[in-house]
This record gives C-alpha cells, structure tokens and sequence, in this order.
C-alpha cells in the first residue's frame, strides 16, 4: 500500500518533469537529434547525398586515419583547444570580475568588449590582418623589431606561426561572449556570503578565491564546455586568417570542421564527414564526462 | 587614511588605464567598419590603410537599400530573431527547470544527450536535415529557420547551470506552502534567473540575426531571404563590392547592440540576497 | 528509463531512417521515369513535325521554368536572355533562383540531393561542381538531345569535349571567358617602354615586366601582378598543349613557378603573403594604378570599363594582349573558364527545360550574351566585333580575344575537387616559401597519383 502510493507520487513527479521538458525535447528531439543519429549512421556508410547509400563498415574510419590532411587537422584542433580555452577562460573571468565593480561607463566598457564577437567577421579578421600582416611594416612586426629586438613573423601566412595567430585572435574575438556568461553567474553569488567573509577578515584576493570561485562553480562547467564545444568546432576564423583572398587553408592550419566541410561539400562523401564527426563527438563526450563527474562531486558537497 | 585614499586613486587610476586599453582594442575593428562603409571599394584593403578617408562616400549607405531590397531581408530578419528568441526563451527555461529542480528517471542521461548534440557540426547533419524538412513540406519557409534555431540544447543548457546556482531550499520552502511545481517555476525561478535570461536573450538574438548558412540553404525565395544573405550579395562572382557590405553591416550592427546595451542593466548583483533573506 | 531512453531513440532513429529511405527509393525510380518522359516528349514532336522547331512547346499550356543561379541582380545577362526567349515563348514564364554566388555549389548540391527539387534547370558554375553533379547523378546527360536537335558541339571550340565524362555531356556551355593580359598603357607610356604585344614569348614577357618595375618605396611600380589563385601560374604550363592538369606529373609548372619566385624576390610582383592575408581582390590591385600587367579572365573587362566609368579606378587608358606564350607554340593559346546549363533527373519539365537551354547555349543566345558584352561559349569573329564595339573597350584590343587554342582551367575528371585540394595547398607552399619548388612538385605528383589510384 505504502509502497504503490511511493511509486505513485514517483510516477508523478517523473510526468510533471516530463512536461516541463516535452516542449523544448520534442523540438530538439525530432528536428535536430534525429537528423544527428542519421548522421552517426551515415558514417558506416558511402553516401554522396543523391545515390543508395551503401554499408562499407569501419572503413571510413581507417581511411581517415590513413588520411595526412585528417591528421594533421586532429592535431590542430587539439593543440589549438588546449590553449584557447583555458586562456579564453582566464581572460573571460578577469574582464567579468573588473566589469562587475562600481565603475563609472560600465555599461560602455561591457558593450565594447562584447564588440569582437557581434562585429562582422570580415571586419575583425581585415583588422587583424592589417595589424598581423607578414610584411615588416605592420604594426606588431615594428614592435617586435623596435621595442624587443626580435626578428619579424610571418604570422597566419608561416606554418610555424599560424595556428599562434588563429589562437592569440579568437581570444580576442570571444573573451567578451564568455564574461557576458561569467557576468550573469557573478549576479547569481549572494552578497551574504562576501559579508560572512568580510567579518572573518579576508581580503579581496581571499574573498575571490574561497567566495566567487566555488559559488561560479556551475557557471565555470558551462563556460568550459562550450568553449571546448566551440574551439572543436572551429572553422570560419581558419578560413578568414588563413585561407585569404583564394581560400587556400594548408594542412599546417587544417582543423577538423573545416576538413569536414572539405569531404562534405567539396568531395559529396557525407559518409567520411560523418566519421570525422564522430571522431570530434568522441572526444568532446569524454571531456564533458570527465567535467561532469566533477560537476556532480560539487553538487554532493 | 589619507595613504588609503592615495591607494585608491593608484588603484583606480589602473583600472580605467587598463579599461581604456581595452576599449581601444576592442574598437579597432568598429572603427575600421564605418571608415570602410565610407571607401571606395578598391581603396578598402589597401596598406597603409587610411582612417579617415578624404572623400567620405557617404552614397554607399544610401546604395544599400535601392541594389537590394535589404528593407524587406532586414524585416524577415527581425521576424525570425524575435520568434525564435520568444521561443527559445520560453521552452528552455522551462525544460531547464526539470533538468536543475527535479528528480525524474534518466535526467542525467537525457541532460548528456542535450550536451552531447551541441558537440555535432551542423555541417555533417544539414543535409539528412534538409531532405527530412523538405519532405515535411517545409523548404523555402520561414517556420524551418525558426524550427531549427528555436529548440536548440544551448539554451537549456545556460538556463540549467544558472538554476544550479539557486539554492535548492527556495523550491523547498514553497513546495511546503502547497504551491505546484509549475508555480514555482513561474513565481520564484523566472524572477530570479533575469540574468540568465538576459544573456540567453542576447545569444539567441546575436545567433539568429547573424545566422547565414541556414538561411542560405532553405530559403530560396527572394522575397523571404535574411538581412544575412542580402550583405552576402554584395559578394558577387567577378567583384566585391566592401563598401557597401561594411555599411550595410553597421546598420545590421545597431539592433545587436541596442539589444545588448539594454539588457545588460539586469546584470546587477544582489538580486538573489534579497529574496534568500526574504 | 535508460532502456526507454535507448528504444526512443532507436525509434526517432528509425523514423529518420524511413524517411531517408523514401528519399533513396524515389532516387532509383527517377531514371526509371526517365525513359518515359522522353517517350511521351517523342510523340509530341512527331505530331508537329512541320512546325517550327522552336514552336513545339509552346502549344502546350502555361509552363514555369525554374532557373538556379547565381548574382541575380548584378549579372546583366539574365533578365535579356528570359525576355527574349519569352517573346517567343508566351506561354513559358521563367523564375529565376539565385542561391548565392559564394556557395552557389554547396547550396545547390543540397538543393539537389534526394529527389525532392523542383529546378528544370541549373547554372553549372565551375567544373568540380559539375562533376559533383554529374557523380551524384543529379543532372541528365543531354548527348540524345544534342544528337536529335542536331547542335554542333564544334562551334563550342573544343570546350564540350573537356567536359564529356565517359563518353557523356551533362552540361551545354553558354559563357565562356578566356584569359589574356591587361597592361596599365599610363604606366608603359610614363617608363618610355613599348605595349606589350600579342605574340611575346614568356621569356619576353618577363623582361617587359622588370623593364617598367620601379621599386623605390613609396612610389613603387610593379612590373606584373598575379592574383592569388594558382592558375595565375600553375597553369600557364599547360598552354603548350603537352600537358593536362590532371596529369599527375606537375614537373612542367617548374619555370614558370622559378620565373614568378625570382619576381617577387625582386620586388616586380607583390608579395604573395602579404596579398593573401591582406585579401586585395585583383580589381582594387589593378585600379591602384601602379600595376603594369595582369594576367587574369576575359569577365574582368566589365568590372574595369565600369570603374573607369564611374571614375573609382586611377586607371585611364588601359589594353589587353594575348597571354604570352612558350617558345615554339602558336600564340592565342590561352585558359578558359565556362558557364554552363543543365538540366537536373527530377526535373518536373524536361522538355521545356531542354529548349531554354538549347535557345542560351546556341546561336540566338550568343547573340544576347554578346549584347551584353559578354563572351558567349558559342562564338566566332562577328561575336567579338559586337562586344568589341562595347563603350569603354580598348579599340585596339579586339585582337586579344581571338584564340587558337583553349584549355579549360579544370578539366572534368571524376577526382576535380581532390587534386584541385592537393595542387592548391603546393601552390600556397611554393608562393608562401615554404617548401621548394622542386620539393612542391614532388608533393604534387605524389599526392595526385595517390588520387588517381584510388
């Protein structure tokens, strides 16, 4: 008795959570993870859009890893993540923390670092290029030669020295979409806590890491996520720095979604770009995993 | 104390330094846009690049409406951003409140799920996409753009991680009073989440205003086309036309930012104190 | 619920699955139909075989045609060529489409994957998105056609044969371009050198350019400009008619990379790094007014005519010579680049679609492209006189266009797009002095006979 009214009351708050996400899943469920599940499908497959599609196994698989430009844009992806997000994170946070304070033109300053992102890409990537040109006259090269005394780069157009300019401009670019995230999280934080703080005698340094850190803690799981999301996703920066006026991206700045574009688009094999896909989805579930479990650990605290 | 107050100015005086460099940084390319929407094309991307131009073109703003119809791209455009923002708003906050509040069978799963699909490049399921919207009948139509942007798991995930951050004990207490799940949703959690729901607002609004390839692939029709698209026609085969693109690009620019700057007032603190105190 | 979880979407799964499948199902039908349309469109031809050729659609009733293309408003052709062939057509009205001109092939290859468009005809913008359509088995082969209407498939130049794939036409040419080399004459006249001439060896060529290059800083004078793209250079080797590029031995480029390199080191070119990065598109190049030549398409004249017009460019007087020429060969030979129709298998007119095209693509439409000033792929010496006639063209540079040889700048080949992958990123480390010349070319062979095997 006791225990069917239990899983009564159970059933119900299962269907009342079911209601609350029907709207939004439905949506989502048929328009877009239907379609990505064929796509995951597609991969054992040779598909060029239009004809059969045929089974071929594992073999857009091996292919790929037997493929140089795939390769190479594995590597890429992975070594450009590796600095964009925790340097984006950094400078995302600091920018949030010095925005929240009392400061006279907040609201510009918020507005102007918000700019990078909203402006249009062609814009932001002719400045860039203007500034990081691989001639001597451009502006970082007069400072590396003058103020430090250091040879001139090439910049976007060496392969030494590219993907340094694709990571140094996306932060650039994106620093003010994540403090927007970060600002909204810092509202979230109860100014109790800061008072407690105060009373036990900690400093502003104090107060930053044992009050705003832990409490940004689900706002820093997102921020991470997406943002590694996003760099394994990177694609239309490549094309604007290093693809230039023909468009050409070399296998020193090849990342994985625009090798993916390449095999879809360029070539019609849907099937290799589904495997490519996959190879991308892998290794951002073990991140998310991996991010998850800790996200779960701060809940229990 | 008057060494505190010296400290201050110190600190202060380093601070609006700081902002002021930023600033400078972060306006470059602004700038560079309204002095190019002023060239003439082929003086546009010629180094050493000119700030201020001698002679300001200031026909290439009046150019933009009369090549294209950009009128028309620019009210199909602000059509679908506040529709798919209403909705994206709506259905994620609320499906975010099960995910952050509630104890259901396969949450985490289901929650995985959402992340996972982010994860995906559209690039790789646009055309089984495509061909399943096309069956349906929904090709060269504005509800396939606003189907596509409106349920998308980035929404809901944001709105998840903020209700995180709302101690759980507020839900409790109001479930003692009696009151339904969905009215704690509407009457406790919608008030609190301003922010959240301020930055999801202006992310949806960036994204389906600056959306391209989407709207490039299903809408054929000249008459239902993007502000987007129509900037992108002044990228044509055999030219380029900058001039006008930069212009047409800081008009398209002015709603992104009234938004931003409007929106960005609920990012205050203590608006959460005061209702735990509460 | 985990399992509820997996069945639930093991079923949207499956319902994609479905769908897909109706999508493949109709795919094969197509062609099915394909033999049935044309048995129905025979009988009708039969029926009035008195008539005028061109009359035979139009007894039937109101038809819609939908064009895919691209640049819409800013192409001058278009809306000429539908009203012409709409005065003679009453009944066919012509919708154009325009999908874009930076992803026209994307956007049109997934208009036309499955089998649910509704295009009766197709620009086809360049020949990897051709080929791309032509694998996908988009587009119908017209050679039955072409043989019953009797077109003659010589008056193309050759083109058509550039692009037959196993022994099949998919697409019938209407604009053609060629290249030849532009020259700056204000530039000539002020460094007291002679015009460069229709028939220059490349060695001469070479020469002219170092003879009027200037490289004072702050008042330079590039002697030659060469556009980004590889065909500004890979592509001159072919012009001796030995080689193809979808040869799979690339050692012919050789001088002409060496004669380009030795340019930029000093100074007669602009530096390919800084012109990649910086985006300069040729026409602002060229319009800066210190540019002797550039080699670049016929589709450029227009572009350069209106700027003058309209008094952007710093260029006043301005010719075109043919482009030069290796030792030992004819002069005239020279790229070309072409615009083609198709007709897609799912289109819902066939008959009707193939009359428009035949009406572009022939002698009626040529004369239209050539009213416009633009180089149909139909044409002849009366051809140039109508477009040399064009206000603003050089009147002594109708020579230019005449040619003897063509040689399309991708030729159809069912790898198009994965060579052209593999010849541009060795063209970028050539240019970007990466890698060698001769380190380049081995890549190259390398890499395309890799594809080719496969």
């Amino acid at each position: 008795m006791n225990t069917q009214s239990a899983r009564k009351r159970r059933m119900r708050q299962n269907l009342t959570a079911y209601s609350f996400i029907a709207p939004n899943f439905l949506g989502f469920a048929i328009f877009t993870l239907g379609p990505i599940i064929l796509a995951f499908i597609m991969a054992f497959m040779e598909w060029d859009g239009s004809n059969p599609m045929k089974f071929v196994g594992l073999s857009n698989f091996t292919n790929l890893f037997h493929n140089e430009r795939f390769m190479a844009a594995l590597v890429n992806t992975v070594n450009y993540s590796l600095f964009t997000v925790p340097l984006t994170l950094v400078a995302a946070l600091g920018l949030a923390v010095l925005l929240n304070q009392q400061i006279k033109g907040r609201t510009f300053f918020r507005t102007v670092t918000f700019f990078p992102y909203v402006a249009s890409l062609v814009a932001v990537a002719a400045v860039w290029n203007m500034l990081f040109t691989p001639a001597k006259g451009g502006l970082m090269n007069q400072l590396l030669m003058n103020v430090f005394h250091a040879a001139p780069l090439k910049w976007a157009a060496s392969p030494d020295t590219v993907m340094m300019t694709i990571v140094l401009f996306s932060i650039w670019k994106n620093m003010g979409y994540y403090m927007v995230i970060y600002l909204a999280g810092l509202q979230g934080i109860s100014g109790d806590l800061y008072e407690a703080a105060a009373l036990d005698g900690a400093n502003s340094i104090q107060k930053f890491w044992y009050v705003t850190l832990p409490q940004l803690k689900p706002t820093t799981f997102f921020v991470i996520i997406m943002l590694t999301i996003s760099c394994f996703k990177i694609y239309d920066i490549v094309y604007m720095l290093a693809g230039g006026s023909n468009g050409v991206v070399n296998k020193s700045a090849m990342v994985l979604v625009y090798y993916i574009y390449e095999e879809a688009f360029r070539n019609w094999k849907l099937g290799s770009a589904s495997a490519a896909a996959l190879v991308l989805f892998a290794i951002v579930l073990v991140v998310t995993l991996i991010q998850f479990r800790g996200e779960k650990n701060y809940a229990n605290d | 104390m008057s060494s505190k107050s010296t400290n201050r100015m110190i600190h202060n005086i380093i601070i609006y330094f700081l902002l002021i460099l930023l600033a400078i940084i972060m306006l470059v390319p602004f700038v560079w846009m309204i002095s190019s929407s002023l060239k003439m094309n082929k003086d546009i991307f010629v180094i050493p690049y000119e700030w201020i131009t001698k002679e300001p073109k200031w026909r290439n703003y009046i150019d933009i409406w009369t090549k294209i119809p950009l009128g028309r791209y620019a009210m199909n455009t602000v059509k679908l951003t506040v529709v798919v923002t209403f909705l994206q708003i709506l259905t994620s906050s609320f499906a975010a409140y099960a995910f952050a509040k509630l104890q259901f069978r396969g949450r985490n799963a289901l929650f995985l799920a959402y992340i996972a699909t982010i994860a995906v490049p559209w690039q790789v399921y646009m055309v089984p996409q495509f061909l399943f919207m096309r069956k349906l009948g929904l090709a060269d139509t504005h509800l396939a753009i606003i189907i596509l942007q409106a349920f998308s798991a980035f929404g809901v995930f944001l709105m998840r991680q903020f209700y995180e951050g709302i101690p759980d004990s507020l839900c409790e207490a109001a479930r003692i009073d009696g009151m339904s799940e969905y009215g704690i949703y509407a009457h406790i959690m919608l008030p609190l989440s301003k922010p959240a729901l301020s930055t999801l607002f202006i992310f949806t609004f960036v994204n389906t205003w600056n959306d391209f390839l989407g709207p490039l692939i299903y809408l054929t029709t000249d008459t239902k086309k993007t502000l987007q698209i129509g900037i992108k026609m002044f990228i044509s085969q055999y030219s380029a036309e900058y001039g006008l693109i930069m212009a047409a690009s800081v008009i398209s620019l002015i709603p992104v930012l009234i938004v931003f700057m409007s929106l960005q007032k609920y990012f205050v603190a203590g608006i959460t104190t005061g209702a735990v105190k509460g | 619920m985990k399992k509820r979880l997996i069945s639930m979407l093991a079923c949207l799964a499956l319902t994609a699955v479905s769908v897909m499948g109706c999508a493949e199902a109709a795919a094969p039908s197509a062609p099915a139909a394909e033999p049935a349309a044309d048995e129905a469109a025979a009988p009708a031809e039969e029926a009035a075989p008195a008539a005028e050729e061109a009359a035979a659609p139009a007894e039937g009733d109101a038809i819609t045609l939908k064009w895919a293309l691209w640049d819409k408003d800013t192409t001058v052709y278009y809306q000429p060529l539908i009203d012409a062939y709409q005065a003679a057509h009453p009944n066919v009205t012509i919708e154009m489409v325009d999908l874009g001109s930076t992803d026209y092939s994307t956007v049109l290859g997934t208009q036309l994957s499955g089998s649910g468009s509704d295009f009766d005809v197709v620009t086809i913008k360049d020949v990897p998105g051709y080929v791309t359509l032509v694998n996908k088995g988009a587009i119908e082969p017209l050679d039955d056609l072409i043989a019953q209407d009797g077109i003659d498939l010589s008056k193309y130049s050759g083109v058509t044969d550039q692009v037959t794939m196993d022994g099949k036409l998919y697409e019938l040419p209407f604009r053609s371009d060629i290249w030849v080399l532009f020259y700056n004459k204000d530039v000539f006249d002020k460094a007291g050198v002679d015009y460069p001439t229709n028939d220059m060896t490349w060695d001469e060529y070479d020469a002219l350019a170092r003879k009027i290059t200037d490289t004072t800083p702050g008042s330079e004078v590039y002697g030659a400009h060469y556009h980004t793209w590889r065909s500004t250079i890979q592509l001159d080797g072919i012009l001796d008619g030995k080689h193809t590029i979808v040869d799979g031995t690339y050692d012919f480029t050789k001088p002409y990379y060496d004669m380009v390199l030795a340019q930029q080191k000093d100074g007669v070119c602009m530096d390919y790094a800084t012109l990649k990065t910086q985006g300069l598109h040729y026409s602002a190049a060229f319009a800066q007014g210190n540019i002797g030549m550039l080699n670049m398409g016929s589709w450029f004249i227009a572009t350069l005519i209106k700027g003058i017009q309209d008094g952007e460019y710093n260029v006043q007087n301005w010719g075109m010579v043919k482009y030069p020429h290796a030792e030992g060969v004819e002069p005239g030979s020279t790229l070309s680049t072409i615009t083609g129709l198709a007709i897609p298998t799912t289109a819902p007119n066939k008959d009707a679609a193939w009359d428009f095209v035949k009406f572009v693509s022939t002698e009626e439409g040529a004369a239209v492209m050539a009213g416009t000033g633009n180089i149909p792929a139909m044409t002849n010496a009366e051809i140039v006189d109508i477009i040399a006639q064009m206000d603003g063209f050089p009147a002594d540079s109708k020579e230019a266009l005449i040619t003897s040889h063509t040689y399309l700048e991708m030729p159809a080949n069912e790898k198009s797009s994965e060579i052209e992958t593999v010849l541009n990123e060795q063209h970028d480390n050539i240019m970007n002095e990466i890698s060698t010349v001769d380190e380049a070319i081995a890549a190259m062979n390398e890499g395309v006979q890799a594809i080719l095997a496969q």
